[in-house]
């Protein structure tokens, strides 16, 4: 390649951009070389490929989706081939800014997986015999909408149900189940974040925490944020600045985690002691007046409380002050100390930093501890107590409400919200869950509580995912029970193989989605688009369905859910269709491309004006940049005064809640937080009276931060009001002796989940999940390194193998949760699944008693992608949440996961990868778990199934919550 | 303070035109979270195929609960000033460009694994599509186009920094902070300079290597070939280390190379023995064992040693590239030369057979003399280039091979004097039991003396007591058995030899099993 030939075309430098006015993007090594190549060339960049071969190429930005922190993504469109080479991030990202984690590079793995599904199929022998035949997209969208309209003019919507794994979009399904009046969101949240949502909720109305981590002096993870879970590569950026610039790190996580090991203080505790070492620090601020007293005094709810629970009580700060310091006082640091495990000195000097962070403490808890214990939801709010003691809420380096980081622009339509209520999914005996009891759903058609016509689970592996898979698996090959199962999903997987349809839906840069998360303390939306659509639109070549351009016949969900709408109702007789036509032709099928220009010309702010200003519409800016911030440093909301034209016919109530007659503006950013009442005059609720003037406030019934939820108390918990330590279902006093605590939920920064399936890069990196053990625990149960161990939970076991590691407490073992896929045996002509991640396996059952094993490993096999004869890797791992029962937290509804075992040398004939479980004793578990709740009838206030405060996906009317007749006399 | 600011706009530091870049590397250890964002990248942008890597991120957890801690190590081609893996390419496949960046040309490989065997740090591999070696090399192809490397990139947490070493911020951090280059001693010079490292990743034998055969999320690759990393013994610290994720290594010469330096010492031993013998009046010009036995039989072997080298090339039709495109600090292309120089000695003296010509026989023994001496010996100067093995480090070696040579040509002549000339074989046996005497004492001294780097002693103890003690025990017995030459006569020849193989296989493979990353 002669570089003088390709001339400038080739150079991204420093001094040739700026001659030629374009825009560099400096890099980490800040010289003059770029990070990425200008943007006034991404539509025809030259450049050389590690051979030095000179390709032409078009940069297309799309958006991640192989985790929720939506990064930006570059996707390599070669000019000649029209194939994506490969891709990178998006400088003009601002939550990402153009950076990755190992997954962001892997999505071209998925793009050219050669075991993925690329036609739609239908079933054709029973259920999970693996028999498919290819289908017409027409054929299963007239069959799939025919049930549907069926149901829905035969008045049973609750059977249509619409199951997501992660949604990766805000709020465009939700709206297409309330477009169709059913109540059928049901989500994977419970086995995931609500424990720390609940938490969250209960402090202030909305249920995220939005750390401004580049900012803070102290940063205190509940959590193993610098390397997983939700937002991990933009918040490793910021905490990594953070702690460069001289701010602490202090992390909770019981195993050695990537995290852990760059804190400045990493602590082990016993899981489910994390409450009870943040109430510790809290009573240290507490006692040693180290709070900030007027943010108390100001926003927390403090009034309210002492008039409810110390009615005696003069209603002063000071008296309330002296109360606090009573209400913590047992939470010594020895206390915490002999709860967690964890060294006083050490706690006593995590609490030192805290107190010293004043309104700069960034903290964190999202799945985690939140997600493992009995009462786990009670961490997160511990953890929130801290900076709502320090006034660290909304302050620079504080921790933000996620909503107010988050911009979700108004779509054209926003259909009303149904009318049904669904109790497969919000049942009666969970009031206070924050999201639908998704994975109890398998026990409740098992008792009969109802059945489905249409179950769509979309990107969403119950089977794997979830506690208790072979109930699932019970449930799923039960005609009776679940009508039609239609799964939407890119790869194969352990649900899909128990479905009637198999549509094949596309990978991150097939698709379009729409999202914004909370980063930084700002707001920005991320596009992600079919980059093959968009450069075919960019060389003039219009595309009318993204499966013209996807491989095979592979879609999107935007098309399908507005084609399979349209057919549910193709008169408009049903009120359905109107939402799904063309705001620009009367009486056509709405467009994607109509969708968002709409969207991006209505709805978000500045960027018609920025667009405009480089000569685009605002869709086509979008489809160049993929990015938008709308603004930063947002600040503190709560403390914005309202303004008068907001207060009309105001009424007060005697805590300083103020209501309004005046209309609530509607906004572009629909963003979903909590919905507090309204007065009894029919008032809404405004904002609420801080030392006399107005303010916003926090969607809570008060207005206030809620240190005491009235909800609680009111609902059946009292004991709960206040954030408190609850002590976990694992604690060492309720196991037995030879018990350990099995950490069953931790992830690793470089796979995916059950959507990774065959990502090569990633796969050989991390492809199995052997068992974390303490030397001291393996000597005294003579289990060697590498050695097969036998895991007996509740229900079963699995046999697994032993990593002996210093990384993990003793009496503690953990297991990754991403590997251990299978796949059945099947047919010859059958499916061949995901062949990199995924041994065959025997499945049989006996009654309740279910045995696995394997029966072929992974190895090399012939494909279009030469790499897969390469594959060296045999050990995929063992899926122990096979053997896990289900545990429903009474109040937050989560899962939780962590589980009480029995470890053991495995036994003769015990082989790797083994799995037993008895779904009986699965059942049994469930009931046993059902006793801990305090159901709505009898418990509810005012007759009600739920706080209608409370947040929830889709929200039916205010009739649908009054609770059935009947529900009162079901016998429990 | 070494935060990079993330305000847009030009850098500071900029070259001028014209100036020369001399590109330096910091991976900042304090900021890397283990996410192997970089091996991903990498394997994308440079279309690495599964099973090989370019970079990756090792692994090490230290300190016992609850203080113990992960550290990493992203490792990768150190970009050597002083690169042992071009001062060995034959070929100039590996070379350094005049801004420092060691890169490699394809087109020229020809796949010896020279530059493999010669890398400390076990940063190259043979790409299983084209078969040619390659490995880090910083990117050049973005980097000429004024773009950052694809790691640096992608980084979240910019714990990659590239820059000139005249200024740069990547160059404040080496002048100003206390950095750290992987193995110092191998007098390599890495431009790769790692900020907070800790001595359990940077010391390849520092961290224990894992009992079963999985590391903590990954399979650990064993098998035939295979260099499992980790000390497989308690580790090199105290700190007590142990390797929580490393990659599949391969040595990378196998049996073809054993045999190789077995049938070169027959080679050349066996017309050295039968000149030098008859210089010393045991043979006579005309016997049939110096006429043409000799030279057939060294010939044949000398043979069956290119047959061998070649087919141990990854490109076995690019050979004639030692020769027409020669790298000459190479010892493969030097030992190319001389073992051509000595096939066109055999040749000439075999002409003389065919002719009858003494007078050419004993001419072309005045270059044909050092020219097999030199072919005995110059596989322990190739050896030595091969810096990353300490075990074939040995001041002896030269020595040792040329006795080798004595043990293969001694024992060849005297099977073919057995035959042929009965006469010649009573001081063929002496010298068989004599060089046999030198040969075990050598390797005694190998199995018995101790050894100045870990790596040696490691290389040494699986060579003697390890994987390879049965193959070096067989050896050392038959060599031994060899000894009683005076006795059983020629029946104990074959068993010298076979020893002298057993041995060369034992040594060659020990030589590489000590892990280098």
């Amino acid at each position: 390649v002669d570089l003088e030939k390709i001339g400038a075309r080739v150079s991204a430098a420093c001094a040739d951009t700026l001659a030629r006015g374009e825009t560099f993007y400096p890099g980490a090594s800040r010289v003059h070389l770029a990070a990425f190549p200008p943007k006034e060339r991404w539509d025809d960049w030259t450049y050389l490929d590690s051979r030095r071969a000179a390709r032409r190429a078009m940069l297309v930005p799309t958006t991640c989706f192989n985790c929720e922190s939506a990064c930006g993504l570059l996707a390599y469109v070669d000019r000649d081939t029209l194939a994506v080479r490969k891709f990178e991030g998006n400088p003009e990202h601002p939550g990402s800014r153009g950076r990755n984690c190992a997954k962001g590079p892997a999505t071209l793995n998925q793009v050219t997986d050669p075991d993925r599904i690329l036609y739609p199929l239908k079933r054709a022998g029973r259920r999970g015999e693996g028999r498919w035949v290819q289908v017409s997209w027409d054929e299963a969208l007239d069959d799939i909408a025919g049930r549907i309209r069926a149901a829905i003019t035969e008045d049973r919507r609750n059977e249509i149900m619409y199951h997501v794994g992660r949604p990766g979009e805000d709020g465009f399904t939700e709206r297409v189940l309330a477009s169709w009046g059913v109540d059928g969101h049901n989500s994977h949240t419970n086995v995931c974040s609500s424990g720390a949502r609940a938490g969250y909720h209960f402090w202030m109305g909305i249920d995220r925490p939005s750390p401004d981590h580049a900012n803070a002096d102290v940063i205190l993870l509940v959590s193993a944020h610098l390397e997983s879970g939700h937002y991990f590569n933009p918040h490793a950026q910021r905490i990594t600045d953070a702690k460069a610039r001289g701010a602490k790190l202090i992390v909770f996580d019981t195993r050695l985690s990537n995290t852990a090991t760059h804190a400045d203080h990493w602590l082990a505790p016993h899981p489910g002691s994390e409450a009870a070492i943040l109430l510790a620090i809290a009573n240290h601020l507490i006692q040693a007046g180290r709070y900030d007293r007027e943010f108390v005094r100001r926003w927390w709810n403090w009034a309210e409380y002492l008039a409810c629970e110390h009615p005696e009580a003069e209603a002063t700060f000071e008296r309330f002050e002296e109360i606090l310091r009573g209400l913590y006082a047992d939470y010594t640091i020895e206390f915490a100390a002999a709860e967690s495990g964890v060294d006083a000195a050490v706690i006593a000097a995590v609490a030192e930093a805290v107190a010293s962070a004043g309104t700069r403490l960034a903290t964190h808890s999202w799945r985690s501890a939140a997600a493992g214990n009995l009462g786990g939801w009670q961490v997160a709010r511990c953890l929130f107590l801290l900076n709502c003691l320090l006034g660290a809420v909304a302050t620079e380096g504080g921790t933000f409400p996620n909503a107010w980081s988050k911009f979700v622009p108004r779509p054209v339509y926003t259909p009303g919200h149904p009318g049904t209520w669904n109790e497969l999914t919000w049942p009666d005996e969970y009031p206070l869950a924050l999201n639908e009891m998704s994975f109890l759903l398998p026990h409740f058609l098992k008792e009969g509580r109802g059945h489905l016509a249409v179950y769509f689970t979309r990107v969403y592996n119950p089977v794997w995912t979830n506690p208790d898979g072979l109930t699932w698996v019970e449930v799923l090959t039960e005609e009776d029970l679940i009508g039609l199962h239609v799964a939407l999903t890119p790869v194969w997987n352990e649900t899909a193989y128990f479905a009637d349809y198999i549509l094949p839906m596309g990978v991150g840069s097939e698709r379009h989605d729409l999202h914004s998360y909370e980063q930084y303390d700002g707001q920005w939306i991320a596009f992600r688009q079919p980059v093959l659509r968009a450069a075919r639109e960019r060389l003039g070549q219009p595309v009318s369905y993204t499966r013209q351009v996807n491989p095979g016949e592979v879609w999107e969900e935007n098309e399908f859910w507005i084609e399979l709408s349209w057919r549910i109702d193709p008169e408009g007789s049903l009120g359905i269709r109107r939402y799904y036509e063309s705001p620009e032709r009367p009486g056509a099928k709405l467009t994607v491309d109509e969708y968002y220009a709409w969207i991006f010309g209505h709805s978000v702010p500045g960027l018609p004006e920025r667009a405009s200003a480089e000569g685009l519409t605002p869709l086509e800016f979008m489809r160049r940049y993929g990015a938008f911030e709308i603004s930063a440093g947002v600040g503190a909301v709560h403390e914005q005064a309202v303004p008068p034209a907001e207060l009309l016919d105001i009424a007060e109530n005697r805590y300083g809640r103020v209501y309004t007659r005046a209309a609530d503006p509607p906004g572009p950013n629909v963003v979903p937080v909590a919905t507090p009442d309204g007065d009894s005059d029919g008032r809404r609720p405004a904002g609420v009276r801080v030392d006399g003037v107005i303010r916003r406030g926090f969607p809570t019934p008060s207005g206030r931060l809620e240190f005491y939820s009235g909800t609680l108390a009111g609902w059946g918990w009292p004991e709960h009001a206040l954030p408190g330590y609850i002590r976990s279902h694992v604690h060492p006093a309720v196991l037995a002796p030879d018990q350990l605590v099995l950490i069953s939920t931790f992830r690793l920064p470089t796979q995916i989940h059950t959507r990774g399936a065959n990502a090569k890069w990633l796969n050989e990196l991390a492809h199995t999940n052997p068992l974390w053990i303490h030397p001291a625990d393996a000597a005294r149960l003579g289990i060697t390194a590498g050695g097969l161990v036998r895991v007996e939970t509740e229900i079963g076991y699995f046999v697994g193998k032993a990593w002996v590691t210093e990384g993990i407490r003793p009496g503690v073992v953990a297991c990754s949760h991403h590997m251990g896929r299978w796949k059945l045996t099947t047919p010859a002509d059958g499916p061949a699944g995901p062949r990199q991640v995924a041994p065959t396996v025997d499945l049989a059952a006996d009654g309740g008693q279910w045995r696995m094993r394997h029966r072929a490993g992974v190895r090399p096999y012939d494909s279009a992608d030469r790499d897969t004869r390469r594959i060296w890797w045999g050990d995929v791992g063992v899926h122990q949440n096979l053997t896990f029962a289900v545990h429903p937290d009474p109040i937050s509804g989560q899962h939780c996961w962590h589980q009480a075992v029995r470890v053991r040398p495995a036994a003769d004939g015990d082989a790797y990868g083994d799995i037993a479980v008895d779904t009986s004793q699965a059942h049994a578990a469930y009931r046993d778990w059902l006793r801990r709740c305090r159901p709505a009838p009898g418990h509810s206030p005012d007759g009600t199934r739920r706080p209608y405060w409370l947040m929830r996906p889709l929200k039916p009317g205010r009739d649908a919550y009054r609770l059935a007749p009947d529900s009162a006399a079901r016998d429990r | 303070m070494t935060t990079q600011d993330a305000q847009p706009g030009p850098p500071g530091v900029m070259p001028g035109p014209g100036e020369p870049v001399r590109w330096l590397k910091v991976i900042d250890q304090t900021r890397c979270i283990g996410c192997h964002a970089c091996t991903t990248a990498c394997k994308s942008e440079n279309e690495v195929p599964l099973s090989v890597t370019r970079t990756y991120v090792k692994s090490v957890d230290t300190g016992v609960f609850p203080e113990a801690r992960r550290a990493f190590q992203v490792t990768r081609c150190n970009q050597c000033e002083d690169a042992p893996c071009v001062a060995a390419c034959p070929t100039a496949a590996m070379f350094t460009r005049p801004d420092g960046i060691v890169d490699f040309d394809k087109d020229a490989c020809i796949g010896c694994k020279a530059c493999m065997a010669a890398c400390p740090y076990d940063a190259i591999f043979i790409n299983p599509e084209d078969h040619s070696a390659e490995k880090c090399n910083l990117c050049a192809h973005r980097i000429d186009s004024g773009l950052e490397p694809a790691c640096v990139v992608v980084c979240p947490t910019q714990a990659i920094l590239v820059g000139p070493a005249g200024g740069s911020p990547a160059a404040s951090i080496v002048a100003r902070e206390p950095v750290t280059v992987r193995r110092p001693e191998k007098g390599t010079k890495p431009k790769l300079f790692y900020r907070g490292a800790t001595q359990a990743t940077l010391d390849p034998l520092a961290a224990r290597r894992p009992a079963g055969d999985t590391f903590a999320w990954s399979e650990v690759q064993r098998g035939p070939g295979q260099v499992v990393s980790g000390h497989p013994g308690g580790g090199n610290s105290s700190a007590a280390a142990l390797l929580s994720y490393d990659i599949g290594h391969r040595a990378p010469w196998d049996w073809r190379v054993s045999l190789y330096t077995w049938t070169k010492g027959v080679a050349a031993g066996t017309y050295l023995v039968a000149v030098l013998g008859t210089l010393a009046g045991y043979l006579s010009w005309h016997s049939a064992l110096t006429v043409w036995a000799a030279p057939l039989i060294a010939a044949v072997f000398l043979a069956a040693t290119g047959g061998l080298l070649v087919w141990d090339l990854e490109h076995p039709r690019r050979f004639g590239y030692i020769l027409t495109r020669p790298q000459w600090r190479s010892w493969l292309v030097r030992g190319g030369v001389i073992l051509a120089g000595y096939a066109a000695v055999l040749g000439l003296h075999l002409l003389a057979w065919l002719t009858g010509s003494t007078g050419l026989r004993q001419a072309v023994a005045v270059p044909g003399v050092p020219l097999a001496a030199l072919a005995a010996v110059y596989t322990a100067y190739l050896f030595a280039q091969a810096k990353a093995r300490d075990l074939w480090q040995n001041p002896l070696l030269p020595a040792h091979l040329l006795i080798q040579a004595g043990v293969g040509g001694s024992a060849a002549l005297l099977l073919a004097a057995a035959w042929w000339q009965p006469s010649a074989a009573a001081w063929l046996e002496w010298l068989l039991l004599g060089t046999c005497a030198a040969h075990l004492l050598l390797v005694l001294g190998e199995a018995a003396i101790g050894h100045p780097t870990e790596h040696a002693r490691l290389a040494a103890h699986e060579m003697t007591r390890g994987t390879f003690a049965g193959l070096f025990w067989a050896g050392f017995g038959l060599v031994a058995a060899g000894m009683t030459v005076p006795v059983a006569g020629a029946w104990a020849a074959p068993l010298a030899l076979a020893g002298l193989a057993a041995y060369e296989h034992a040594f060659v493979q020990a030589g590489q099993c000590v892990p280098l990353a």
